[in-house]
């Protein structure tokens, strides 16, 4: 048991050193320009995570908290000058505070319903945004002031500080979810996870605990969406609430394995490079032929090993352990 | 600067391209094979707007042909164009990654792309920062704010509103205009230039309503037209929802007339879905077939090969790839800076780069074509007929 | 004025039975299988091009075709409930919900590969006419669709009350373990019920088609109304989708004529949040205690 403590820690640190060492290797824009959006639904699938896979209350709504995110650092930025550094933060704290309503509200729900809810609140996010122009720029979006190479304003004229950034939030993000699971809330969370009620019976304050993890839930995606901004130089309503970033964070994790510290970073990873894969041999040829090969992918997962990659190697270890 | 041409260097020599970039930037090749000079094109091939996306990369070859049968560009020694296409996929975030990819991923002269304007803010931002000059026929005002390597030699979507008011009153003396448009960038952009002019050109608007796009069902929309009592409709919108706005319009016994602006209303598939109610049916667009001679016989080549006539956004960036050979072969260089320097002292009113309602291209200092100007076109027979103003007009205009 | 709402009423109704048609088949596959399928949208979206080809190549009118989609997408749902449900049954919502989004998914883009991305219509001898009453017009294409998504609604309503496989449905769907003891054979209600729910989308595809273009992403068009309609009108119950998918019809109408031509949605989620906060389980449940 000892040993194989050790050995994950100098893994871990042996993986760290590795992480931060590859920009200055490699120097492709390609490689890492894949490197930055394995990072970046690395760390938003860990933020869904907690959420959707140790509590196992499925949102497909995060994107809510990604535009708010978004919106908020970019309005601070371009109303008041406030670098996105703070903003980022701001951005964070709006996120976490929005996630009290939409809880309140969301969670009233069971299930099913729960999720469509969750839908439901990123779609009014964006139609709000969408209709009012005077509030931020409305459908039009605007784009993020050019500064050239501006560290202070979150904007560079290449691509490694923003694989730093990322790979720092991600560290942060995976560091909650170390703690959180050895805490006594990861213990709630994961009775909460597997049956709300026998948890609540038992005398967990179920309300209590699902409040807090959609905090942090919602502050670390906010985090991203700021992160997004200054990345692709653009905002607009349906960049911000889209629909697709809600969906990527909960796949990743269900494909590399809900409820797991690594399973978002593993799932990332393998479905990135399938896309990069996929696109490099099919390319667009045909329409359509690129996602259709990743959903069959995912289905297979889905119907061959639904606890996901990470899920499969702990059932493995845990039955070799037994014997 | 020099630090990222430094970085540049890296990774072009990182990627191996097989186009040895130091070398072509600096000296131009004579007598030799010469390199060819790449251009990329950035379209939506796939998702909601793969059809058009289709469409424009099908007259991005085209274009790109006739200018390498005609010798290329001769003062890189018949260098060829050779065109790199990427498929943003209809959306934002790929656009932003496939530009990248394509800028550092091939050592390009230059860009064009991307149809909508949203994509195209954002291609039009990297290229910025890249120092790559883009040369596009999206309408959006933004495009033209606080940058230097953004082209447009087409109708801004202010200038369309002004033409579509003007239009009105062929119509009827008084019109009353109902304006419904789809509420992301392209609706808003466009139905706001309207609403600003609408009183400076006489023209009462009695509704002013954004939509979403993508509806289950027009008839809510029109009924809420029928109640305004307008006798005009102006319609932006895309292809989808025009459709069903124009079948629902006979379905509700809804006497208007219409101008649906540009987007998917000016698309040869427009008429394939609805048939002979489009006859009549007016609208704006940035470039039309019936223009110039030249025009008719971009025309006549896209027909042969896509059994279509060719649409506005696609014989535009036909154009658009003449004015950038032309840059490039002034510049006698495939530098992306030289050629934004040669983009930026285009003139010409002949020729294929010429190919613009107005028949000339010159940019000021935003990017903006001076002579730019858009033109008013109708259905008429399953095609479409440019009838606005008088003097381009090359068809007598319907009455329904 | 009136007559503005009139018609802004006609035309929710009329719509509102198309919603019908996908929401029933969610709810019903909801309440049985207690599964929520998100790839419900894009049955109907077969639906279309299966009438858009027979009619094409065969002139079958569409209204007809629904004699032959709706066979169709039932021995579809009875292979995916065979083949695919019946493998995530038991476990918890999220891979059971990932299953049926990623079909979605491979349906959608399948399509897309094979029938390409442009819009296809169909033009009947009575697609552009109208029915004129009074001041009111109702178009006849829509009101065939309408007519016919009643009439189905109400044939399945009296399969679920009167036949026994329907009454094994419903037991099922309330109590899955009893039902077994019963003798109830699950898998093969399932399938059934699969098979109902497919086969009915099969038939709003259909009746659309007269009127509304056929594309890959059109399911997700519709696909959105029709799950509100499920949960406004209580998961699991076919009545309670039927009435709701006409009052969001009615709803988003009358929010398009009345509040603002983008704030059709936003209605229909007003209504619903309000329904919820009075009736935390839609129409069909209880009061808040």
């Amino acid at each position: 048991m000892i040993k194989s403590n050790s050995i994950y820690k100098y893994g871990l640190s042996l993986l760290l050193v590795l992480m931060v060492l590859l920009p200055l290797v490699v120097t492709s824009s390609f490689v890492l320009e894949i490197l930055v959006r394995i990072l970046l639904f690395a760390f938003i699938g860990t933020a869904w995570n907690l959420l959707g896979g140790y509590a196992k209350q499925l949102s497909l709504g995060h994107a809510a908290f990604f535009g708010l995110g978004a919106y908020t650092s970019t309005l601070l930025q371009i109303n008041l000058g406030i670098s996105p550094w703070i903003g980022m933060l701001v951005g964070g704290g709006v996120g976490l505070l929005a996630s009290l309503p939409i809880g309140w509200l969301c969670f009233r729900l069971k299930g099913p319903y729960f999720t469509i809810s969750t839908i439901a609140t990123a779609n009014v996010l964006m139609l709000i945004f969408l209709k009012f122009r005077d509030l931020a720029w409305g459908a039009e979006g605007t784009t993020i002031p050019n500064l050239g190479n501006a560290p202070l304003m979150m904007q560079f004229d290449n691509k490694v500080p923003y694989y730093y950034i990322l790979l720092g939030l991600l560290i942060i993000a995976l560091s909650i979810t170390a703690w959180i699971e050895r805490s006594r809330m990861g213990y709630y969370l994961i009775a909460l996870g597997e049956d709300e009620d026998a948890a609540e019976a038992s005398g967990v304050d179920v309300v209590k605990v699902k409040r807090n993890i959609y905090m942090i839930s919602a502050f670390l995606t906010a985090l991203a969406g700021t992160f997004y901004t200054q990345y692709i130089y653009f905002i607009d309503p349906q960049t911000a609430f889209n629909f697709n970033v809600s969906i990527e964070a909960a796949l990743v994790s269900i494909v590399g394995g809900i409820g797991t510290l690594w399973g978002p970073v593993i799932g990332t990873v393998l479905l990135e490079t399938t896309t990069i894969l996929l696109q490099s041999y099919l390319g667009n040829s045909i329409g359509g032929i690129q996602l259709t090969v990743y959903s069959l992918i995912l289905m297979a997962v889905i119907l061959v090993r639904p606890t996901g990659i990470v899920g499969y190697f702990k059932e493995k270890s845990q039955a070799r352990s037994s014997t | 600067m020099t630090q990222f041409s430094e970085n540049r260097r890296k990774i072009v020599k990182a990627t191996g391209s097989a186009f040895f970039a130091s070398g072509l930037s600096a000296i131009p090749l004579r007598g030799y094979a010469a390199d060819p000079v790449n251009i990329g094109a950035l379209y939506p091939v796939t998702g909601s707007m793969a059809q058009i996306g289709m469409g424009c990369v099908a007259a991005a070859k085209l274009a790109v042909s006739m200018i390498n049968d005609a010798g290329g560009i001769k003062s890189l020694g018949g260098a060829k164009l050779n065109l790199i296409i990427s498929d943003v996929q209809s959306d934002t975030t790929v656009t932003r990654t496939e530009t990248d990819r394509l800028i550092t991923g091939s050592k390009l002269s230059a860009i064009h792309g991307c149809y909508a304007s949203a994509l195209t803010l954002i291609a039009s931002e990297v290229c910025e920062r890249a120092k790559v000059p883009i040369i596009t026929g999206s309408s959006s005002d933004m495009l033209n704010k606080g940058r230097s390597y953004t082209f447009t030699p087409f109708a801004r979507a202010s200038q369309f509103a002004q033409t579509q008011l003007q239009m009105s009153k062929l119509v009827s003396d008084r019109p009353k205009v109902a304006v419904i448009f789809e509420n992301t960038a392209f609706g808003t952009a466009t139905s706001n230039g309207i609403k600003e002019l609408a009183a400076s050109e006489g023209v009462e608007i009695v509704m002013f309503e954004p939509y979403s796009a993508g509806f289950t069902d027009a008839a809510p929309l029109l009924n809420k037209v029928k109640a305004s009592g307008a006798n005009a409709m102006f319609s932006v919108s895309y292809l989808n929802d025009l459709i069903l706005i124009v079948r629902s319009i006979k379905q509700m016994g809804l006497n208007i007339a219409v101008n649906a602006g540009s987007g998917g209303f000016v698309m040869p598939d427009f008429y394939k879905n609805v048939g002979k109610l489009a006859e009549g049916l007016q609208g704006v667009t940035h470039w039309n077939h019936d223009i110039s001679a030249e025009s008719k016989k971009c025309n006549e080549e896209f027909k042969k090969i896509t059994g279509e006539f060719l649409f506005e956004y696609g014989g535009g960036l036909i154009a658009q790839t003449f004015m950038l050979a032309d840059a490039i072969e002034r510049a006698a260089s495939t530098d992306p800076q030289k050629v934004r320097e040669a983009l930026s002292t285009l003139d010409v009113s002949k020729g294929f780069a010429a190919m613009a309602p107005g028949g000339r291209v010159k940019f000021g200092p935003d990017g903006k074509n001076i002579y730019g100007r858009p033109i008013g076109v109708q259905w008429q027979n399953g095609d479409l007929a440019s009838i606005f103003p008088k003097d381009f007009a090359k068809a007598s205009i319907l009455k329904t | 004025m009136l007559e503005t709402v009139l018609q802004a009423v006609v035309n929710g109704l009329l719509i509102g039975g198309i919603y019908a048609l996908v929401s029933i088949g969610v709810t019903l596959i909801f309440g049985v299988v207690k599964i929520v399928n998100f790839a419900q949208g894009e049955f109907v979206m077969i639906g279309m091009y299966i009438s858009y080809y027979l009619s094409t190549q065969f002139g079958i009118d569409p209204v007809v075709s629904v004699l032959i989609s709706m066979p169709i997408l039932f021995v579809a749902g009875v292979l995916i409930q065979h083949y695919l449900i019946r493998r995530v049954l038991g476990l918890n919502d999220l891979p059971q919900i990932f299953l049926t989004f990623a079909l979605s998914l491979l349906i959608t883009n399948l399509s897309l590969m094979f029938f390409t991305a442009n819009y296809r219509t169909i033009h009947t001898w009575y697609s552009d006419e109208a029915l004129h009453l009074g001041g009111i017009y109702i178009p006849y294409a829509k009101l065939v669709s309408f007519v016919l998504a009643m009439v189905l609604s109400g044939a399945l309503w009296l399969f679920l009350r009167s036949t026994d496989l329907g009454k094994a449905m419903r037991a099922a769907s309330q109590n899955r373990d009893v039902a077994q003891l019963m003798g109830i054979n699950p898998n093969r209600v399932f399938a059934v019920a699969l098979g109902i729910a497919l086969a009915l989308a099969g038939a709003a595809g259909s009746l659309l088609m007269p009127f509304y273009p056929a594309y890959p992403m059109v399911g997700q068009v519709f696909v959105l109304m029709a799950f509100v309609a499920v949960v406004l009108g209580t998961l699991g119950n076919v009545l309670g989708a039927l009435v709701a998918s006409l009052l969001m019809g009615v709803a988003e109408s009358l929010g398009i004529q009345f509040v603002g031509a983008d704030s059709g949605l936003i209605v229909v989620f007003v209504l619903l949040l309000v329904t919820l906060a009075l009736k935390p389980s839609g129409l069909a449940g209880g009061w808040r205690k």
